[in-house]
């Protein structure tokens, strides 16, 4: 879908019109979210970056008169950048972190088709794992169970649903990795 | 907790409480850990993102909105949040309901249906999640058999009425029971009685609960099949495999993501269908339905139904019993002739009077609990303890019995018990087509690891064949331990001392055992 905005809305985007601010915020937010979540995985740095994405886009055509043509494409390589900057002051307080996995210039369209590629990658990884790996990584991360929780469910300590956990992704990273 | 275990653990526990874990708990120091944070959300993107509280795209529209009109303002920097002033403190701003947009359920249906098989886990996820935020329903379902050579008919139709805790069941022959929570009853149309029967506990209500199913597919490998109609009612039809065992259908409503058809596998020339033939989920229910009376010309029979009482004393009075409490008070107390029910709405804790030996079921798990064994079997926790047998069932039930015995303790299924001096190779196919017969209910002592344990030894005794009665009888085995996964048998006569054996095609109460090793 292509959002199309008339250039009387766009004018009064630009100029800070709640009410057109907000059709577009309604039209676009979550296909946006979502993508960012993608990355992050939790709600409060999603949320975040969408809030940063808009006021950045918003300033961005308020100050170059822009035409506002593939607004959702341009919103989600200005929020890759968004992602990338907050990765690297993360890098710069000492905490290592991928940045290869950000790269602004993938198209939106290849963003999406590299997601399902990457759903099916770990879904086959995830069928190499013992069982016990398996259910201890879909308790824990697939269905958001606590430690407490998944000990009981799997009938082990906590210390020892740590352990498992930690070992069955250390096998994962390794076969999506290709070494296994 | 600054090991690298507790790190990661910390850290998906931030996830799941959708937080962004470097802001509250730094993040990794390696690059090892880094690569398992980066795998952990790799992990989660298969499931659904968890979307903002409603408002939130007015919220983003007033903070770009109010950036404009600041234009001086600094621009937000790393993790920053517009704030206002509201009564002398700043608060996040948050209004109104979301909408969702258009893009989104396109680009969700494109993959739908071109991807359709990579979306198995979220078909899964939204039916748990449909079946969690059931309030009620009321429906008709239907029983139905097939044998093998394709002639079908109807076993039974029940008409079912469930909200929360509540539920009533009729039957064909228009016999009613009743749950409301406070009085269970039955009322029989054909001998014109109703007979009250004890509340609690309270087992499954028919062979086809939503809760287990979604339960179960989630549990086991399963793929979408396709779409289908049941019932008028679009469906995606799912094949679900019990590791080992024969697979089974499962069909999603699409408009609800309820389950509303199961079809068992073909068991013995024998496959059953169960099909919500009317469903209402989320509907008015009529609460006459679940208010006691009885009928003109019906008698009252009733055989100890049990009494809910206000206090443990009066429950001690009643039952003569000296109950163990747990420290958290329970909802509801009911008190029997012979036994005190604690009702947690979540769990059940039920005391008796202890009689005869404990004999845990056979292919139980042990733990231990009150100095003694602990029997975990399905979802129940039996053991003894100051005179009284003590049953757990519920989602809490190990938090509750844990309040009972201090040294309560599951079996640990992780826990290498095989330390075999021989090893016994297993051919695999052969267990598999053993746990195949013993899931058509055949040969069930392959279930029992003392049963297992006892025609291995008698065949090392006598590799031609046991006849009779076998040379070293049941009473020499002795379970010594069993975590659910490995067992160990230690026999008091022959020339096996110790026997090993490993649940090695499904670790659960089905799944049967295989001896993997001895001791001589």
């Amino acid at each position: 879908m292509v959002l199309v905005i008339g250039v009387v809305d766009l004018r009064k985007a630009r100029e800070g019109d709640l009410r057109v601010i907000e059709q577009i915020c309604l039209a676009t937010w979550e296909p946006l979210y979502r993508f960012i979540y993608f990355k992050v995985q939790n709600r409060e740095e999603a949320e975040d970056i969408t809030q940063e994405t808009y006021v950045k886009v918003l300033a961005y055509l308020h100050e170059h008169k822009a035409s506002g043509e593939n607004l959702p494409g341009f919103m989600k390589t200005v929020a890759l950048n968004v992602l990338r900057d907050r990765w690297r002051q993360k890098k710069r307080r000492g905490i290592a972190v991928n940045i290869e996995e950000i790269n602004p210039e993938e198209a939106s369209g290849m963003d999406h088709q590299k997601a399902v590629t990457q759903r099916l990658q770990i879904e086959n990884a995830m069928a190499k794992l013992n069982r016990e790996q398996r259910d201890i990584i879909e308790l824990r991360i697939c269905k958001g169970h606590s430690v407490a929780e998944t000990a009981e469910i799997v009938g082990k300590t906590q210390a020892a649903v740590r352990t498992a956990q930690y070992r069955a992704l250390q096998a994962l990273a390794n076969i999506l990795d290709g070494d296994d | 907790m600054n090991n690298p275990e507790s790190r990661l653990s910390e850290y998906i526990d931030e996830l799941n409480a959708e937080q962004e874990p470097e802001k509250h708990r730094g993040a990794a120091d390696t690059p090892e850990l880094e690569k398992l944070l980066t795998t952990v959300r790799a992990v989660r993107s298969l499931r659904e993102p968890e979307l903002p509280d409603p408002g939130y795209p007015q919220r983003l529209a007033k903070a770009a909105a109010q950036s404009l009109h600041q234009p001086a303002a600094p621009k937000p920097g790393f993790g920053s949040r517009v704030y206002e002033m509201v009564a002398g403190r700043f608060r996040r701003r948050w209004v109104l309901p979301p909408v969702a947009a258009l893009v989104a359920g396109l680009l969700l249906f494109a993959v739908l249906t071109s991807w359709n098989g990579l979306f198995n886990r979220d078909v899964v996820y939204a039916m748990e999640k449909a079946v969690s935020k059931l309030s009620n329903y009321h429906g008709v379902l239907e029983m139905r058999s097939k044998n093998a050579a394709g002639e079908e008919w109807l076993i039974r139709r029940v008409e079912l009425w469930s909200d929360g805790e509540k539920y009533a069941v009729r039957q064909d022959d228009g016999t009613l029971t009743v749950n409301n929570g406070e009085r269970k009853w039955q009322v029989r149309a054909q001998s014109k009685e109703v007979a009250l029967l004890p509340l609690a506990p309270d087992p499954a209500r028919n062979g086809f609960d939503l809760r287990d199913e979604a339960k179960l597919a989630n549990q086991y490998p399963h793929t979408v099949v396709g779409p289908d109609i049941i019932a008028g009612r679009e469906t995606l039809k799912l094949e679900i495999s019990p590791p080992g065992g024969l697979a089974y259908y499962l069909w999603v409503d699409t408009e609800t993501n309820l389950p509303i058809q199961l079809q068992t596998a073909m068991q013995n020339s024998l496959q059953t269908t169960y099909t919500f033939v009317n469903f209402a989920p989320n509907t008015l229910i009529d609460p006459i339905i679940f208010t006691y009376q009885t009928p003109e010309g019906y008698k009252v029979v009733e055989k100890d139904p049990g009494q809910l009482v206000a206090t443990v004393e009066e429950a001690a009075a009643i039952s003569g019993l000296t109950p163990l409490l747990p420290k958290e008070a329970p909802a509801r107390i009911f008190a029997f002739k012979d036994r005190i029910v604690f009702d947690y709405g979540d769990a059940t804790i039920v005391e008796a009077a202890a009689r005869g030996p404990f004999n845990p079921a056979p292919n139980a798990a042990l733990g231990t609990a009150a100095g003694g064994p602990l029997e975990v079997w399905w979802e129940r926790l039996r053991w003894r303890q100051e005179g009284l047998e003590i049953q757990a069932e519920g989602a809490r039930r190990a938090e509750l019995a844990r309040q009972i015995a201090a040294d309560f303790a599951l079996p640990d299924s992780g826990k290498k018990l095989v330390k075999a001096q021989v090893q016994v190779p297993v051919d695999m196919e052969i267990a598999g087509a053993n746990q195949q017969q013993v899931d058509r209910g055949s040969s069930p002592w392959h279930l029992d690891p003392l049963q297992v344990a006892l025609t291995f030894v008698n065949l090392k005794v006598s590799p031609e064949g046991i006849v009779g009665e076998p040379k070293i009888p049941m009473s020499y085995y002795k379970l010594a331990a069993n975590n659910g996964a490995e067992a160990v048998v230690e026999v008091s006569g022959g020339p096996v001392k110790k026997v090993y054996l490993q649940r090695l095609v499904r670790q659960d109460e089905t799944g049967i055992w295989s001896v993997v090793g001895y001791d001589q």
